[in-house]
């Protein structure tokens, strides 16, 4: 019986693999979530296939960063916990950034302790700033975020 | 003074322990119950216990893993001792002893295990189900996964996600899916925040997420938090099949309210939608199921609910990559440009776009978006059919048919999961999916074994506008093959794969086609025992209400000419319950030689 599960596995992959392709260093802007410590379709399907994951465990859970800020600009538990969000949820917050309104503004106006309807107003009154272009990165976008919180507290 | 106390405590504990061996003693037992759930002890076929737990950090004694009492005996030794170090690793076997009041230490501060909790601000437990979505051959069998709740303000997105899956390392060699299945990896748990679950699920993978809010005491909440803690460290053997990531769980359910025996009701294999149907069948700890989307869910509801402009301006927009949207107000205008943006960032983690493309367009409708003062009218969908009130997963079928006029009975049996003319309601249109039936069929006082399909796995995924998805086959089998040049029958291993692609006519009907190719084995088979073939099949599938029907013709050109053949099938399905239908089937094969017409009605039950 096991065989025959492995036997999907490795078939449904080899239908995948054809449509794999490389993955790139995105950075921590717009896109940078998508294959965040993956490598590539075919490796990821039979991975969730069998629900096996590459690495060793990690057990410690943390809202902690990932590197997009090297040079610490960030600082402090909260700022933190707004960039390790961010940088997971760059594309969604971006959308509610620009409608105003959205989980991940309710979500961020939650971490830092404002309304979240004047969170929403405001980002997206100031949005232009905020995604200042298409490349805006995560930790410049969670400074932004903590002045706009700032001035509304 | 106070150790003597315990001492004696815990021998007496043991002593009725013993003791309810005996004469069942109802208190005892349900101690005793809870110490066995809480270092995951299952009764072995000899009538011993063994902990599904395997690393030796988790037990306090030598031969722990299979002796209960050795390691209860060794839990009491620990608390009464200095080794607080230690003692912080266990704060669920802590709460244990404590409120049966069989130690009185109290508990050391951890500063680890307190910042875990601070962490965590934990508020209540939700189980977590991603469907099984059978285009998607990552997600065949759904995965379950549990949500520590936050007190914290904000969204539930900075609750924790916990999930058990087997760990490969950094360089795994070619062989790790089959050590996936055998056991050759060692398991264990991960919490991470649940954004990043809802990223991959959601976002990534485009799997819609059920959560399953239950019904737990505060009390119960901090026990399984602490217990969290206590098997953070600890592995076990992975075996895909048994102990997956879903029979994990349960144990840890159980290990915080025993009465549950989730663990018990799955002896043998254990699929994850079962599991939560198991848990949704406990009135008491089911609360109330909330749906969280796929990103393609969402795009196809959002382009279902828009209006006729919206559509061809959507449709347009996505087409040419231009996003200055006319002719409409600017509330539809934002429904148009937020699905086009998931619509975007669907196409650029599918690989089909390169980043700075990707970003430019995201940007370019992020501005286009951000100019219009309204609020879109179309949300996200809120509901959808609940795969935990699909049918069951096993199915037995009585059949009663006739064969170029000799009359026939057949019975069959299928382990799991789910066929195309069995009812979708959960599991979606198009998607088959069958390992193990097994059928036999009964002439007059002849018996045989008709057919052993080893695995079964159809999904036709309609084209549309916006997706092209593959449609394909592999099916595995060993059946009773009729040769009409001789008139007799034999048996053959075949298997065939196909791809195609299927096209949905309207709410009910999708039409496909497949190009297949077949190779069969068997002594069977005259001429190197082999044949091989290749062959054309068009088909459509209709759903309406409590009906299904599949028709099919088919063409196969073999190596063997016995084997060339143009079929023709039908299939239709009745719903009576969730769990009984009515089925009939008609098929006509143009042989060379002697046709065969054969006709079956029978019922289905799930169970």
């Amino acid at each position: 019986m096991k065989k025959i599960y492995l036997a999907a596995a490795v078939l449904g992959s080899m239908m995948l693999s054809a449509s794999a392709y490389a993955v790139d260093s995105t950075g921590c802007g717009l896109g940078s979530m998508a294959w965040k410590g993956e490598r590539g379709i075919g490796p990821q399907v039979l991975a969730a296939t069998t629900n096996t994951s590459f690495g060793s465990q990690t057990f410690g859970i943390t809202f902690g960063t990932s590197g997009c800020d090297p040079d610490g600009r960030v600082s402090g538990g909260t700022g933190r916990m707004v960039l390790a969000f961010l940088e997971n949820n760059m594309e969604q917050f971006a959308m509610d950034a620009a409608a105003g309104h959205g989980e991940t503004i309710d979500t961020l106006a939650g971490i830092l302790n404002v309304d979240s309807e004047k969170l929403g107003e405001q980002t997206k009154i100031h949005f232009a700033s905020i995604f200042y272009d298409e490349n805006a990165d995560a930790t410049s976008v969670t400074l932004s975020m903590i002045d706009l919180a700032h001035e509304i507290a | 003074m106070s150790y003597i106390y315990s001492f004696f405590r815990s021998v007496f504990f043991i002593l009725f322990i013993f003791l309810s061996f005996v004469r069942p003693l109802n208190a005892q037992e349900k101690i005793w119950n809870e110490w066995l759930a809480l270092v995951h002890y299952q009764k072995t076929l000899f009538g011993g216990y063994e902990s599904t737990i395997d690393t030796p950090n988790f037990f306090l004694s030598m031969n722990g893993k299979y002796n209960p009492q050795d390691e209860f005996e060794a839990t009491i030794a620990l608390f009464q001792s200095n080794d607080y170090k230690k003692q912080c690793l266990f704060p669920a076997r802590y709460r244990f002893l404590k409120k049966y009041q069989l130690i009185e230490a109290s508990f050391p501060s951890c500063k680890e295990y307190e910042q875990f909790y601070h962490d965590l601000r934990p508020n209540g437990i939700t189980l977590l189900f991603t469907d099984a979505n059978m285009n998607n051959p990552s997600s065949l069998f759904g995965h379950t996964m549990i949500r520590i709740d936050t007190a914290r303000k904000g969204t539930q997105l900075l609750g924790h996600g916990v999930t058990y899956g087997a760990f490969m390392g950094e360089n795994p060699g070619p062989l790790y899916p089959l050590l996936g299945l055998f056991g050759g990896y060692y398991g264990g748990f991960t919490v991470k925040p649940y954004y990043e679950v809802v990223n991959t699920y959601n976002n990534i993978e485009n799997r819609d997420v059920w959560e399953v809010n239950l019904d737990f005491t505060r009390e119960e909440l901090d026990f399984f938090i602490a217990h969290t803690w206590e098997v953070g460290q600890a592995q076990s053997r992975y075996f895909f099949l048994t102990r997956n990531c879903s029979y994990l769980l349960l144990e840890n359910l159980d290990a915080v309210r025993p009465s549950l025996q989730l663990a018990k009701k799955f002896p043998v294999q254990v699929i994850p939608l079962d599991t939560m149907k198991a848990v949704q069948n406990i009135p008491e700890i089911s609360k109330g199921i909330n749906y969280r989307p796929s990103r393609q869910s969402k795009i196809r509801h959002r382009y279902k609910m828009m209006n006729d402009i919206q559509k061809k301006a959507y449709l347009q927009a996505i087409k040419t990559h231009d996003y200055h949207i006319k002719g409409m107000n600017e509330e539809e205008k934002a429904d148009v440009l937020e699905t086009a943006y998931q619509y975007v960032q669907y196409q650029y983690v599918a690989g089909n776009t390169e980043l700075q493309e990707y970003r430019k367009e995201s940007f370019a409708l992020l501005k286009e978006r951000n100019k219009l003062k309204e609020k879109g009218k179309i949300g996200d969908p809120e509901q959808a059919e609940v795969p935990m009130l699909a049918h069951d997963s096993m199915r037995a079928v009585l059949n009663t048919g006739v064969r170029n006029g000799k009359d026939f009975k057949q019975f069959s049996l299928r382990p799991a999961y789910h066929s195309w003319t069995d009812d979708n309601y959960g599991l979606g249109q198009g998607a088959e999916i069958n390992f193990l039936e097994t059928t036999i069929r009964n002439y007059d006082n002849e018996l045989v074994l008709q057919n052993f399909d080893v695995l079964a796995i159809r999904s036709i995924a309609p084209v549309d506008q916006m997706f092209a998805p593959v449609s394909f086959q592999i099916l595995w089998n060993i059946v009773r093959d009729y040769n009409p040049q001789t008139d007799k029958e034999g048996y053959v291993t075949s298997v065939k794969t196909g791809g195609g692609a299927a096209l949905r006519l309207n709410d009910n009907i999708i039409a496909y086609s497949f190009v297949n190719g077949v190779l069969g084995y068997g002594g069977f088979i005259q001429d190197n025992n082999v044949y091989g073939a290749i062959g054309g099949e068009v088909g459509a599938l209709a759903s309406y209400e409590n009906w299904r029907l599949w028709l099919k013709a088919e063409k196969i050109y073999a190596s063997v000419k016995w084997k060339s053949q143009m079929l023709y099938y039908v299939e239709g399905a009745y719903s009576l319950s969730r769990n009984w239908a009515l089925s009939a089937s008609y098929k006509y094969e143009q042989n060379y030689g002697h046709d065969v017409e054969e006709n079956m009605f029978g019922i289905r039950y799930y169970f």
